[in-house]
């Protein structure tokens, strides 16, 4: 008797991984479906990697960021929430030096949100290492981020209970949410491998790798 | 033998002539996408990045009287390694790792446009 319970116990829990697997699996493919039903691709977002542009020109023509490899620089749970309530990260539109960003990306509802945010969690890239950086406020990072190098002159971020910094890169603040603290690093130590071309200069061989860990662990601690 | 040579006159003369101005329009491509975000568009030191919140002011290229007291090697300087190169604020980016050295020769082109000048 008790055998025959435990046989039925493991067999539900073999059951409840299957069907979780498959259901995982079921959202990432309806994410798929919805993200091409919506035409996100194409123009807007390229989901297959490597790196397609090669000169400024393939950057320009671009109408958003590349997503090939979302699901290695995006949290999960930040992403769920982005599509449905898309708030500008950047202060200007995508590639223009003059207009502002008009905030007019389309709205998802909160199940398509939630399969597209599957989907895009299945775009990796082998370039990012798990758990190489812990978002911590430290000191160095600050000083590199605020003063040695000139990052604040194009990132906002939050600074004394306000909000600093330039206008033409993405905005950090709430990077400690948004990004994944490894792949703020990986970029760092690899740009060309994410951005072939951008407006951002490569420190890579500029910063000590120990100083682009500060860097990286002092962003992701931008609330 | 005459018309050998001719025609490779031709070629070096259009090769001679050509090289300037592929040049040039480089340099103004660089330029506006990767300087003009802070020293605008015009030249003028009013990129977007000139907020309340920018410690410096960008250089005005367009000032001829300024820009004629650096040198091309004072400009390959501060582009390469970055303003401290000049003992300018370190606001201004090192580009050394990312544009090659026909990339800033291009750029320095471009800014003796925007100035009108010719430097030191």
């Amino acid at each position: 008797m008790v055998t025959w319970k435990r046989t039925v116990s493991v067999v539900s829990v073999f059951a409840f991984i299957l069907a979780a697997n498959g259901m995982s699996w079921a959202d990432a493919a309806a994410g798929k479906k919805v993200f091409k039903a919506k035409k996100c691709g194409g123009s807007c977002h390229y989901t297959k990697g490597p790196a397609r542009e090669k000169t400024i020109a393939d950057q320009k023509k671009k109408k958003g960021p590349e997503l090939w490899y979302a699901g290695s620089k995006f949290q999960k749970e930040w992403m769920a929430k982005w599509l449905q309530d898309p708030k500008p990260i950047r202060p200007l539109a995508f590639n223009s030096l003059t207009k502002k960003n008009p905030g007019n990306h389309p709205k998802l509802s909160g199940g398509d949100a939630a399969n597209v945010t599957d989907y895009l969690m299945t775009l990796t890239s082998k370039d990012v290492k798990a758990g190489v950086i812990k978002p911590k406020k430290n000191p160095k990072g600050k000083l590199i981020f605020m003063k040695k190098m000139p990052c604040s002159g194009c990132h906002q971020y939050p600074f004394k209970k306000k909000i600093s910094g330039g206008m033409t890169g993405p905005s950090l603040v709430g990077a400690g949410k948004r990004l994944n603290p490894d792949w703020i690093y990986a970029y760092m130590v690899n740009p060309k491998v994410f951005k072939p071309v951008k407006i951002m200069p490569v420190f890579k061989g500029l910063l000590k790798d120990k100083d682009m860990k500060n860097v990286s662990a002092f962003v992701a601690s931008f609330k | 033998m005459m018309r050998i040579t001719v025609c490779l006159l031709a070629v070096f003369s259009f090769l001679l002539a050509a090289t300037p101005q592929a040049d040039a329009a480089g340099g103004k491509e660089l330029y506006s996408f990767y300087c003009a975000q802070c020293h605008g568009v015009g030249g003028k030191g009013d990129g977007p990045n000139v907020t309340k919140d920018m410690p410096v002011t960008p250089r005005n290229f367009t000032n001829a009287a300024e820009m004629n007291k650096l040198s091309n090697a004072d400009l390959k300087n501060v582009i390469i390694d970055g303003g401290p190169a000049l003992s300018k604020s370190p606001m201004m980016p090192p580009w050394s790792k990312t544009l090659t050295d026909k990339e800033v020769d291009a750029l320095i082109k471009h800014l003796r446009v925007l100035c009108k000048c010719k430097g030191k």
